[in-house]
């Protein structure tokens, strides 16, 4: 057998179910400040959201500002995102050192603020992954995983460094709450889990024009051990950041809009190896 | 899943490790005793080479290869598969990193994936650099190498899947695309 492209791994190789690299996520990089609310709605044949720039945006491309919830830009009150049985809440509190005295800098959340201190455990003015991992819980008590966590960082962290400074960590938690608001809302059993058809409807509210079965696909992939019962909020955040990711790439290939792309092999690669994972 | 065929062992072309030998090794590797190595005892038991931790994502990529029924670790038996496994890719990295460094550089990652059937442009290669070089240095430490190939591996077999006529194109829908890379995710 010969192939155009490679063989792969020469003994047999070894495919396997795994989870993504938590490389760099090229189209989140980008100084500071893009922040956009929803842009766009459905599009072409497969409506789905755009990116809301490079910073700060929201799960973006939600149509007609759904179910009046803030987004992208709107103070952040609790109101929002004030339910403690969600994840996304740092463990012990914002106080467990203090926050310097001082005025927060302009731009920087408030509330982020206060996290900020509190997450970073060493005091060093920055936060890793692996303490935004240790500050972060899903609604089953469970911690983030790393690669949403490290997705995450990559996302905000604009010198490639592997971590976020105080900006970045509120760029952050914005994020991270507009996708928690749009879980919880989704959440209609108020499970602490998103299930396939609760996915299904929440994408089908950004705009994409997608079957059930993949967003059972989805949940299938991302709900590892979890088994059935859906996905926890770190995956969700994962898989709604992907698909934006992934579907981004396959618009840049479909420049006529028809729906359908030809790729090559080595271009196929070069789109999932770069922003995928 | 479909093409998530279980792991079959390559050919065994050196005597496998002693079992004592093995045994030996869980033990230590199994920190709290549970009889089944996680995750992050796993990570702590690897070493890439350059003193950082192992990257997480590619042992989550080794266990969940292994872990047959998904408990999230390997139990001895699994672990021997594991070992052969990454002493497999470690004799590989070192024929490829002949200075000893920890690190190849884009002409031996050029050379390893070459070696192995690839055929790729240079400007790809810049490309996996970009995005394996987890430590930012223009090359890619032995834990990224092994990600890399995996990543590349799934992405070639899900492509050969829906590349029927194997001419090295395809035609896919936007529900298809996603549906090809979310497999390999």
């Amino acid at each position: 057998m010969s192939f155009h492209y490679g063989q792969g791994y020469p003994r047999g190789g070894h495919p396997a179910q795994g989870n993504p690299y938590g490389g760099g996520q090229e189209g989140y990089r980008g100084p500071p400040g893009g922040g956009t609310g929803p842009t766009g709605g459905p599009y072409g044949g497969y409506g789905a959201p755009g990116y809301g720039g490079q910073y700060g945006h929201g799960p973006g491309g939600v149509p007609g500002g759904y179910g009046g919830q803030p987004y992208g830009g709107q103070p952040y009150g609790g109101q929002a995102y004030g339910g403690q049985a969600y994840g996304g809440q740092a463990y012990g509190g914002p106080n467990r050192y203090n926050a310097p005295a001082g005025n927060i800098p302009p731009g920087v959340n408030p509330e982020a603020y206060q996290w900020f201190y509190s997450v970073d455990a060493d005091q060093s003015g920055f936060i890793n992954s692996k303490e935004l991992k240790q500050a972060l819980v899903n609604s089953n008590w469970s911690n983030f995983n790393d690669e949403t966590c490290l997705m995450m960082i990559n996302m905000f962290d604009k010198t490639r460094s592997g971590r976020v400074d105080l900006f970045g960590f509120s760029a952050l938690w914005d994020y991270i709450q507009q996708w928690r608001a749009l879980f919880q809302q989704y959440d209609r059993d108020r499970s602490g889990s998103i299930s396939g058809t609760e996915l299904h409807q929440v994408l089908t509210q950004m705009g994409y024009k997608l079957s059930p079965q993949f967003s059972e696909m989805l949940v299938q992939r991302y709900g590892g051990r979890g088994g059935p019962q859906g996905i926890q909020l770190d995956r969700f955040i994962q898989a709604c950041t992907q698909l934006q990711s992934m579907t981004q790439v396959f618009r840049e290939r479909d420049t006529g809009m028809t729906g359908n792309v030809r790729l090559s092999y080595e271009d196929f690669l070069a789109g999932a190896v770069t922003r995928l994972m | 899943m479909a093409y998530h065929s279980p792991y079959r062992a390559p050919p065994q072309i050196n005597a496998p490790p002693d079992q004592s030998f093995l045994w030996n090794i869980f033990q230590r590797v199994d920190k709290d005793r549970s009889g089944v190595i996680s995750d992050s005892e796993l990570q702590q038991a690897l070493s890439n080479g350059t003193w950082t931790p192992f990257n997480p994502v590619t042992v989550r990529s080794i266990i969940s290869m292994f872990d047959r029924e998904n408990k999230g670790g390997v139990n001895f038996n699994e672990f021997a598969g594991v070992w052969k496994y990454i002493t497999d890719w470690q004799n590989i990295f070192r024929t490829y990193d002949r200075d000893n460094s920890g690190f190849i550089d884009r002409n031996e990652l050029k050379q390893a994936l070459t070696g192995f059937g690839y055929r790729l442009s240079d400007q790809f290669y810049g490309t996996l650099i970009e995005k394996f070089d987890r430590q930012r240095k223009g090359q890619v430490a032995f834990d990224d190498f092994i990600q890399c190939c995996i990543v590349l591996q799934r992405l070639t077999d899900v492509f050969r899947r829906y590349d029927t006529d194997q001419d090295g194109w395809i035609q896919v829908s936007y529900e298809q695309y996603l549906s090809m890379v979310f497999n390999v995710v």
